[in-house]
């Protein structure tokens, strides 16, 4: 395209402050004359280089670091967010379920609650009674009531031996390592201070595995959840249970 | 200029919304730079990395439309750039308004760009002639998109002072072009 020079002023008049605002505000058919300088504002605004565009990653990196992680787009997601708090409540379920299981063996053996062959083990072992009888067995009197959860009582294993009277359900072994709440040995929620509600369950077994991670149990009861056993436990769920009471067999 | 959808897209990315935030980032970024390339020349990267930096921080609190936006930015680069000045040596600030064009410096370089097909980097080259305050005027007006109560609060100046400065440095433009016979 050939050079052609223009004169200052082509048509000899001034140039006025409406055609050089008119310029600002991007009309360039407002002051002909000035197509020149028009075009300079234009290219001033011209669509981005890849190289100005080239210090994104940094400023994302500078956003996730000040907002944390990334963020979906408006709309999306809320998933992630809510998973977090679902995964704690699961790992918290589990840990109270498996203290619960060991607190419940253990007030078992103290109340003379488990089979045969490993009350005495558990005799040998840390001193619980044993009194060898017809009604040590699986299904023993009443089994303790489910332990409520805290939060939302979603008791991860063994949560459907709730029903005390059913599960008359061989723990395996009849211990309450089968179950969340082994309490069901002793039907007394001793300890199972998690079973301090458990009583108005017992008889109910509908709780829901929850386990209540209330350490406070049942009055007189003597550990938070009885997790660590009472020798003196016996008395009282020998008090509580039924201890002759025939297994109820799903 | 975003326009309509601004207030929904800051919002989300004050949300924490990255991707909301790149579009703001993208929308201003090119703006940004070109007018760092003309009041700091070689620094213009480093510098609005600090700039977006800051903008990032207090981006939660932020409030106003895109216009505020703009200047929020514009007016942390700014502050950006002199802290770096100051740091290194000052140049002699000459009163360059008394000048004529053809005695603007680069003059002859500007005549050279002028006959290519005009450029984004041509343009500002042609911009960086003029006396800093028209030069800066210019740019945050058409660049940055700022009105001219924005402006004069950006650079201290009255509305007045920024219009005056507006309408010599385009007649200074217009003089360039005409004496380097830019073509159309």
């Amino acid at each position: 395209m050939p050079n052609i020079p223009l004169p200052p002023c082509q048509d000899g008049s001034p140039v006025t402050d409406a055609d050089l605002a008119a310029l600002l505000a991007g009309k360039r058919d407002a002051a002909l004359r000035l197509q020149p300088v028009a075009d300079v504002l234009a290219a001033l605004t011209a669509e981005p280089s890849p190289g100005e565009l080239a210090g994104e990653a940094r400023a994302l990196a500078e956003f996730r670091q000040q907002n944390g992680a990334p963020v979906p787009r408006r709309g999306a997601h809320r998933g992630a967010a809510k998973r977090a708090p679902r995964l704690g409540t699961k790992v918290t379920v589990a840990a109270t379920g498996m203290a619960v299981l060991v607190g419940g063996a253990t007030t078992a053996a103290f109340a003379n609650m488990l089979p045969a062959p490993i009350q005495r083990l558990a005799h040998d072992a840390i001193g619980a009674p044993y009194e060898p009888s017809p009604q040590h067995g699986p299904a023993r009197g009443k089994p303790a009531p489910p332990v409520p959860l805290a939060s939302h009582g979603t008791v991860t294993q063994g949560a459907k031996t709730r029903s005390p009277g059913r599960h008359s359900k061989p723990h395996p072994a009849g211990t309450p390592a089968a179950s969340p709440h082994g309490q069901d040995q002793q039907g007394s929620g001793q300890g199972q201070g998690q079973q301090g509600s458990g009583q108005s369950q017992e008889p109910q077994g509908d709780d829901q595995g929850q386990a209540n991670p209330d350490p406070q149990g049942r009055p007189g009861d003597p550990h938070p959840a009885g997790l660590l056993g009472n020798p003196h436990a016996s008395a009282r769920p020998a008090a509580r249970h039924a201890p002759h009471r025939p297994p109820m067999n799903p | 200029m975003i326009g309509e959808e601004f207030a929904s897209l800051l919002a989300a990315a004050q949300g924490g919304s990255e991707a909301d935030f790149s579009l703001l980032w993208r929308d201003t970024n090119p703006a940004l730079l070109r007018y760092l390339r003309v009041i700091a020349p070689g620094a213009e990267e480093d510098i609005a990395a600090e700039a977006w930096l800051q903008v990032v921080r207090g981006l939660r609190s932020f409030r106003g439309d895109e216009q505020a936006w703009r200047a929020w930015l514009f007016t942390t680069a700014r502050r950006r750039a002199i802290d770096l000045a100051r740091h290194r040596s000052r140049r002699p600030e000459a009163p360059l308004d008394d000048l004529t064009a053809a005695q603007l410096p680069g003059i002859e370089d500007s005549a050279e760009i002028a006959l290519e097909r005009l450029s984004t980097a041509a343009a500002i080259a042609l911009v960086s002639g003029l006396p800093r305050l028209q030069a800066e005027v210019i740019l945050l007006r058409v660049v940055a998109g700022l009105d001219t109560e924005s402006v004069a609060r950006l650079l201290r100046k009255s509305p007045g002072a920024v219009r005056v400065a507006a309408h010599r440095g385009l007649r200074r433009l217009a003089q360039i072009t005409a004496d380097a016979g830019v073509t159309l």
